[in-house]
């Protein structure tokens, strides 16, 4: 899923898994010369990193959406404490 | 003799509807609905009947306001008000303050029925519309209230099982008399957000009238008109909305919806250490393939060689030697490319690498440069060592 506010940013964890299955798919395959398998390889080792730093994240982050519909204002939301 | 008393119409109206506002309590009326119509007023005008009689009625817009729908003509119903004189006319009526269809709820159920009778009809019901949730959100949309316990529980869940997830939260009124409408536009706003994979919209348990929001047309229209999936967490259990009807997926609660949206984060460490280990077999069989093929070549080459060199070893002697050492030279060459890749492998770092004093140059863009070809006199790049990177610039040419 793409979406202009987003492009910028490190790839999510839905792409990176996603990747990630392919990847491990074409590796299986193994119709791959070495330095493609290798590249491939090297690239998995990335995603994997990259979804296991995403994990790592601990604090929720948590927002409201204000304004209206076309003029709309993100702000971190105060939670009461439970 | 003294003169009779007159009244004037004005008073005796006033006499007789106080006689009957003080003297007839707030009652219960059964009876069957005609000629139902609304104003512009927002007020409702309406007939009660039986087989005998005619009952003169009104419902002010505030009550007729928390009515689902109007009933329709030929319903049986329960009135509660009180009985008064409109003076005007001369007519007394009663003015009702709760209308119920004669089985509890059946002016919901009614309403209910006729809106996903027009869903339906229009396919929005169909199973091929509902669209699958991403697996792993970004960032998850909810549509509830703030105050509301739904919120609370959604956040629990999402905290538990995936808190690196990013909640966008719209707060709503989830009850009362335009909460529908208010449902819907916060519907609105975060799907046209751009910012949300995935949207919950819900809120905890009620009444069926407190749930009656979720079961309202512009939610349903919201719901279907949105750019990403949606999740109805609507009540309880056994609580069936509209809206739980046109979601995409329908869960019995809040909590319920967010484990829905949210995948477990153990689960995931999981899958990510199998993946891994499926890669590195993967490419370990690559690589022990390799070796085979190489084992082969070599053995049917050394064959052919010895086959044609037998006949005049005298004067091919020396080519075959020559020959046996550049197959030797050549496997040599491969095992090493092999043994390269098999310790990148075993390491699975870059970072080990660097940290043994190799440096890895890069273009501005991160890819790796190899060769002497790809640095160009005055290209910058940078040497990425095992604490970071320094900036380079290529001089002299290569």
């Amino acid at each position: 899923m793409t979406k202009k506010t987003k492009s910028d940013s490190a790839p999510s964890l839905e792409d990176r898994l996603k990747r990630l299955e392919e990847i491990v798919r074409s590796l299986e395959a193994a119709d791959l010369d070495m330095e493609g398998a290798l590249t491939l390889f090297e690239e998995g080792v990335e995603h994997v990193r990259g979804a296991e730093a995403t994990l790592r994240v601990a604090e929720l982050k948590v927002e409201e959406l204000l304004g209206p519909e076309e003029d709309p204002v993100v702000r971190p939301l105060e939670e009461d404490p439970e | 003799m003294t003169e009779p008393r007159v009244w004037s119409v004005t008073q005796v109206n006033r006499a007789v509807r106080s006689l009957l506002e003080d003297t007839i309590e707030s009652l219960w009326i059964s009876g069957e609905v005609a000629n139902w119509t609304r104003a512009r007023s927002g007020h409702c005008y309406f007939t009660l009947k039986d087989e005998q009689a005619q009952l003169r009625c009104v419902m002010f817009k505030t009550e007729a306001a928390t009515l689902p729908a109007d009933p329709e003509g030929g319903t049986t119903v329960r009135a509660f008000g009180g009985l008064t004189l409109y003076e005007a006319r001369g007519e007394y009526q009663l003015v009702v303050r709760r209308l119920e269809a004669e089985d509890a709820e059946g002016l919901w159920r009614q309403a209910f029925e006729r809106l996903r009778a027009t869903l339906e009809a229009e396919g929005l019901l169909a199973s091929e519309r509902k669209r699958a949730l991403p697996r792993f959100p970004e960032t998850l949309g909810v549509v509830t209230s703030l105050a509301g316990a739904a919120l609370a529980d959604i956040l629990t869940v999402v905290r538990r099982r995936a808190p690196w997830t990013r909640v966008i939260v719209r707060d709503t009124r989830v009850q009362g008399e335009g909460a529908g409408d208010e449902v819907a536009e916060a519907i609105r706003a975060l799907g046209a957000s751009g910012l949300v994979d995935v949207l919950i919209v819900g809120r905890g348990g009620g009444s069926l009238e407190d749930l009656w929001a979720f079961n309202e047309e512009a939610v349903a229209r919201a719901i279907v008109a949105c750019p990403v999936p949606v999740i109805s967490a609507v009540g309880h259990e056994v609580d069936v909305t509209i809206s739980d009807l046109v979601a995409d997926v329908r869960a019995p609660t809040p909590s319920a919806g967010a484990e829905t949206a949210v995948k477990d984060g153990d689960g995931l460490s999981d899958v990510l250490g199998i993946t891994r280990s499926r890669m590195s077999g993967a490419l370990r069989a690559i690589v022990f393939r390799r070796r085979e093929v190489l084992g082969v070549r070599r053995s049917q080459l050394r064959r052919s060689g010895v086959g044609l060199v037998q006949p005049r070893r005298e004067l091919l002697g020396r080519a075959g030697d020559r020959m046996e050492s550049a197959i030797r030279g050549l496997a040599t060459l491969k095992r090493a490319r092999l043994s390269e890749v098999t310790a990148k492998m075993d390491v699975l770092s870059p970072l080990a690498t660097l940290r043994r004093g190799y440096a890895l140059p890069q273009d501005v863009n991160g890819r790796i440069l190899r060769t002497v070809d790809a640095f160009e006199e005055g290209d910058r790049f940078s040497l990425r060592v095992s604490d970071g990177s320094v900036p380079c610039e290529v001089r002299g040419g290569p």
